[in-house]
């Protein structure tokens, strides 16, 4: 997961680059004209020469903007053209500093293509729409009118950018799952919620063996009174991994299951309920508001949302309306191994300003992992391995 | 529905269009873009939304529109044209004995499908029999089981095995009797290696007539490689999208009937086996331009009327463009009216109504209207034949004994007669018109006060 975007990201940085390096060199050219010709007629005039005159400075990491002559006919002679720029972009003054100074400034019309460039890219990652947007403003403002020092890089400015942006939308609300396992009164109740086939009771199971390995007692809920084979799902995973397991008829009431659950827990000193709901679309109203009823009735310690790490743009729709039925804590997204971008992780956290916790990343017991944004970040943006 | 955004996007960038008899570069620009995006939010592949772009782009400006279609019209056919040229006819599934294997990601609703499918084929009188293959997911085989007992139809599994190519051959046996044949797989992603060996061997074991890939509605930009994957390796015939009853719109089935080149062939929408569609393209196309429906709508309207007609052989419709209106003829026209389905679904069918209006509308607005119509009903159930031939008659104390003998209240009586009072007095201003006017009865009523004041002119469900 994820590496589609990853290629993506980089894919963008070097086409930043190239952009940056283009309008450098002609930028440098435009100015070796400049001070041949050795006018000297504006303030900079001094700075500018020296810059000229050193061949590394202006080479390497070069100087003023764009291909077009603007800038460096700003710097160099024409004092009229400074009115006529101040209405577009950094003014005529901040540039010949810049220019002055061995600068470049990068200015909207270089992101444009790059940064549409992106916005595919994203969007071709599962990156929700708005959420999109939202990562392309932020990177908008840290570039734009933002002045390149000679020491950085513009892929160092990017990869900035690009950093702070990410960890804006991903990074929400962190909390360490397992200290808020350890220092919760006993038993600690977390209800399961999401549409159907995401693989509730498959993560359920999964973290039950988590949460075993860390020495805790679980026992299995199964608020599943709907689906057909639901209970011998659950049955059969409890069975594999020798939990307990509460559950009702087929057609029972949900909210009874799980408070049996946690009074079970109660009376046998068990550390964690698990509790599962049946899976159901975010637009019928009667299971949302069913919802309701088991946040009232059980009141969990922790509501985890699941989802599927391959769902597209519906899942920052589903994870808004299941929030707003039972607030969440955080979520699980399932199916990891099976995706590629993993813009739906991305989304999610965003939307509800809640933490992507785990991934299910396969179909063993222990194919679980935790969700670290920072390391997610950090990984997006290495080097490619 | 699938798409319903870009319908009513679509609709917004077009209207700038009309009046225009000539588009420039920038008009189709704009258009394409928000096609791009509607697209894009739809799920639809980034690569494929480009190339749809481009062609509808290129067609715009190149094409000379026939004489006397304007400019707007124009684009609306290339994207129409496109459109369904690109989602295809509904994938064919000849009515006789055949093998149809089912494959997909895990929890995309292979089970509930294949039991829905089997229901579905046992409506067009063929006896068919579900084969449960999934020997890996717990209660795979009790959910199968289950569902199809809801369905009515055979089932093969077995709870004890643990070789879903032995299964399938033995289920196949076991069910000869049966027509057509649903073989169920374990879900699987196009990633794992093994699990694809294995349903390739229950594919060489089976040899279907046609696979179809399931995919969950909501599947994003992922849709592209499953496709791609399950294609190289079953072959793909037909792609079925479920849980169409959720707010995703589907796009990532487009996706992987543009990659395994194949079509739609049916809509999950709902819990129970009852709840699959044939997958319809023009209709659907339509809709989802705000064209309208006409087709459907015509039948649907027919149907009903014929229905209706055909329980009352007193009642003539006819009677109602003579100028007596009177409770009956708004009883049938409600009973008509509740034969042709959910009124949103009849409503976007209209063309001018669909969609456009439909958008502006609240949320529930259908749900309050189709209320309003129950009551109305209840009420009218109450009311004698003498009053709903002759509703000017109704007393205060007749309305009393309706409100109470219907369990509503006298304000609810009386707001059902002002109603009919309305579209009386509507109905007789309209009758004796020719043809030609109707388009002006359109335009009067849609600017009567929007949407709710509008559509309480056209029957019984203002508000």
């Amino acid at each position: 997961m994820f590496d589609g975007l990853k290629d993506k990201l980089s894919s963008f940085r070097s086409s930043v680059e190239e952009t940056a390096d283009k309008k450098a060199e002609a930028a440098a050219e435009k100015e070796s004209a400049a001070a041949e010709s050795a006018q000297d007629p504006a303030r900079d005039e001094p700075d500018s020469a020296e810059t000229a005159v050193d061949p590394s400075s202006g080479a390497a990491a070069a100087t003023t903007t764009e291909d077009t002559d603007e800038s460096a006919a700003a710097a160099s002679s024409e004092e009229d053209t400074t009115e006529t720029d101040e209405d577009d972009g950094p003014s005529a003054f901040k540039r010949a500093a810049a220019f002055a100074t061995g600068k470049i400034i990068i200015e909207e019309e270089d992101l444009e293509d790059p940064l549409w460039e992106l916005e595919m890219a994203l969007l071709g990652s599962d990156v929700e729409m708005s959420v999109t947007e939202s990562i392309l403003e932020t990177i908008r403002e840290k570039m734009i009118g933002e002045t390149r020092k000679q020491v950085d890089t513009t892929g160092e400015l990017v990869e900035r950018a690009l950093h702070d942006a990410l960890l804006d939308v991903i990074q929400v609300g962190q909390f360490d799952f397992d200290e808020r396992i350890a220092a919760a009164d006993k038993p600690v109740t977390i209800i399961f919620t999401g549409v159907n086939g995401v693989g509730k009771t498959t993560s359920i199971a999964k973290l039950s063996e988590y949460l075993a390995d860390r020495g805790y007692s679980v026992v299995l809920a199964n608020g599943d009174t709907y689906r057909a084979g639901a209970n011998e799902q659950i049955q059969k995973h409890a069975e594999n991994l020798d939990r307990k397991l509460i559950s009702h008829e087929q057609g029972g009431d949900p909210a009874a299951v799980l408070y049996d659950g946690v009074k079970y827990a109660e009376s046998n000193d068990i550390d964690v309920v698990l509790g599962d709901t049946a899976g159901r679309l975010h637009t019928s109203d009667d299971l949302m508001a069913q919802l309701e009823k088991i946040g009232r009735v059980v009141d969990p310690d922790m509501t985890l949302f699941v989802d599927e790490a391959v769902a597209g743009q519906d899942a920052v729709q589903r994870a808004k309306k299941f929030n707003e039925a039972a607030a969440i804590d955080g979520a699980i997204l399932t199916k990891a191994d099976a995706d590629s971008s993993g813009g739906a992780a991305i989304s999610i956290a965003y939307v509800t300003g809640k933490p992507i916790l785990f991934l299910g990343v396969g179909q063993g017991y222990d194919d679980l992992e935790r969700f670290d944004p920072e390391l997610l970040v950090d990984r997006l943006l290495g080097e490619t391995e | 529905m699938v798409l319903d955004d870009l319908g009513s996007s679509l609709r917004g960038t077009l209207d700038d269009l009309r009046g225009k008899s000539r588009i420039d570069e920038e008009d189709i620009n704009e258009v394409v873009k928000q096609i791009q995006r509607s697209l894009l939010q739809a799920d639809v592949d980034v690569g494929l939304v480009m190339n749809l772009s481009e062609n509808i782009k290129q067609r715009a400006l190149e094409e000379e529109p026939a004489a006397g279609t304007t400019a707007r019209d124009q684009v609306l056919k290339v994207v129409y044209e496109e459109m369904v040229d690109l989602v295809g006819d509904s994938t064919e599934l000849p009515l006789e004995p055949q093998t149809i294997m089912l494959a997909g990601l895990q929890g995309s609703g292979k089970t509930t499908t294949a039991a829905k499918m089997a229901w579905w084929f046992s409506k067009k009188g063929l006896r068919p029999a579900v084969i449960q293959t999934d020997t890996f997911r717990p209660g795979a085989y009790d959910q199968a089981k289950q569902m199809c007992e809801r369905a009515e139809v055979d089932f093969y599994g077995d709870p004890d095995g643990s070789d879903p190519v032995q299964i399938a051959r033995d289920g196949l046996e076991a069910t000869a009797d049966a027509d057509v044949h649903i073989v169920d797989t374990a879900g699987r992603h196009a990633l794992e290696d093994d699990l694809i060996d294995e349903i390739e061997q229950i594919e060489d074991a089976v040899s279907p007539d046609i696979s179809l890939l399931v995919l969950d509605a909501a599947i994003g930009q992922g849709a592209k490689q499953q496709a791609r994957e399950f294609e190289a390796s079953i072959g793909i015939g037909g792609v079925i999208i479920t849980k169409l009853d959720g707010t995703a719109k589907g796009g990532g089935a487009l996706t992987a009937v543009n990659e395994t080149d194949s079509s739609i062939a049916f809509l999950g929408t709902g819990e129970t086996v009852q709840d699959i569609e044939r997958f319809e393209p023009n209709g659907f196309i339509s809709r989802l331009l705000g064209m309208g429906d006409l087709k459907q709508l015509s039948e649907r309207v027919e149907r009903a009327m014929a229905e209706t007609q055909a329980e009352d052989e007193d009642w003539d419709p006819e009677s109602i463009m003579e100028g007596s209106f009177t409770l009956k003829d708004m009883q049938k026209q409600m009973e008509a009216m509740n034969k042709m389905g959910p009124l949103d679904q009849v409503m976007d069918m209209i063309p001018g109504l669909g969609g456009g209006i439909m958008d502006q509308l609240p949320d529930n607005a259908m749900d309050v209207t189709q209320d309003r119509m129950r009551r109305f009903e209840v009420i009218m159930d109450s009311m004698t034949d003498d009053e709903l031939e002759e509703p000017q008659s109704i007393g205060a104390a007749q309305i009393e004994r309706i409100a109470r003998g219907s369990g509503t209240d006298e304000e609810t009586v009386r707001e059902l007669l002002s109603q009919h009072k309305m579209m009386d007095r509507t109905l007789s201003q309209f009758s004796g018109m020719g043809d030609g006017d109707m388009q002006r009865m359109m335009k009067k009523l849609q600017k009567g006060g929007g949407g709710g004041g509008g559509l309480g002119g056209m029957g019984p469900f203002g508000d």
